[in-house]
């Protein structure tokens, strides 16, 4: 794209990203939540990869790297589900006898292990639009 | 050091998004949890915000920026009357013009672009800065103006804004 799209990208992929952190990490309290929030930051990638091109994409983007990061997203939801697995799965033990995120209903350390699974969610799905899209804008040609 | 540049603008982002979780300030939590997310967002971003871009952690700039606004927002106003009034009477002489301007980084086009383009009447549609020249369509071309030796009938003072703001 042209040099003010790429200016302008610069100075908001930052403030795309922080919003979309933002949404992820107040799941449990504002409107929103992983998947929000995940697509979000994907939308950020997104922006990157219009704005200066598929060349510049190749240098950033990293297959193995968001590919673990999304298992780590999936396997983060999955560890959390299983902490209480004495009672029942998706037990939520953080919030009836945890040691942490089992403060005052409304403030950001609450709600036992939702931000957790937010913040799985969130990054399972940032990675995973951003290698789908990334995927896509690699296909070779139109047609054979 | 870019990664300071888009901690700090995305640490401000985040005070802003999150003011009144403590009264009408922010809770503990939150500043550390913020901390925490815009250190990572200006470590995943420091290489898109560019290396130059520490020139505008000079508060002199901000001091601009802040004076700029109503300039921006003045010329707005205008420009929006004169809109209405082509509306109105239909006396519009549409075309697009090259406009040279001397500007030398990214930025300074950027402002100038954009500040061209709030105020109604005319538009950018391409910067080039190898030929160092906007192009703009304008509404209302008055006679002879067909090809601006300056910015200054395009677009006032916002050239002069332009280059002071993005130096």
């Amino acid at each position: 794209m042209g040099l003010i799209v790429r200016t302008i990208a610069r100075t908001t992929i930052p403030l795309i990203g922080i919003f979309g952190a933002y949404i992820v990490s107040h799941g449990h309290l504002t409107p929103g939540g992983g998947f929000q929030g995940g697509a979000t930051i994907a939308g950020a990638g997104i922006l990157f990869l219009i704005a200066f091109g598929l060349g510049e994409m190749k240098k950033h983007y990293s297959k193995s790297l968001y590919s673990a990061l999304e298992g780590i997203g999936g396997l983060a939801f999955l560890g959390v589900a299983m902490l209480g697995i004495g009672t029942a799965f998706f037990y939520n033990t953080l919030w009836h006898s945890g040691p942490v995120l089992n403060g005052k209903p409304g403030t950001l350390l609450s709600a036992g292990f939702l931000p957790i699974m937010n913040l799985a969610v969130g990054l399972k799905v940032f990675t995973g639009l951003v290698s789908a899209l990334a995927a896509i804008a690699l296909w070779r040609r139109w047609k054979e | 050091m870019p990664f300071i540049v888009a901690f700090l603008f995305a640490y401000i982002a985040w005070l802003a998004l999150t003011a009144g979780s403590k009264g009408l300030l922010w809770s503990t939590e939150e500043l550390v949890a913020g901390l925490i997310f815009a250190a990572t967002i200006g470590y995943a971003t420091r290489d898109i915000v560019g290396e130059d871009s520490t020139r505008f952690l000079n508060p002199v700039k901000w001091l601009l920026g802040i004076v700029y606004a109503p300039v921006l927002f003045w010329g707005m106003v205008k420009a929006n009357f004169d809109v209405a009034y082509r509306v109105i009477t239909g006396r519009i002489r549409p075309g697009i013009v090259r406009v040279p301007v001397d500007l030398e980084n990214d930025a300074q086009y950027t402002i100038m672009s954009n500040s061209i383009t709030l105020t109604p009447g005319t538009l950018t549609i391409d910067a080039c800065p190898d030929e160092k020249a906007l192009y703009v369509h304008w509404i209302n071309i008055p006679e002879g103006l067909e090809s601006p030796g300056s910015s200054e009938p395009v677009a006032g003072p916002f050239e002069k804004w332009a280059r002071r703001l993005g130096r």
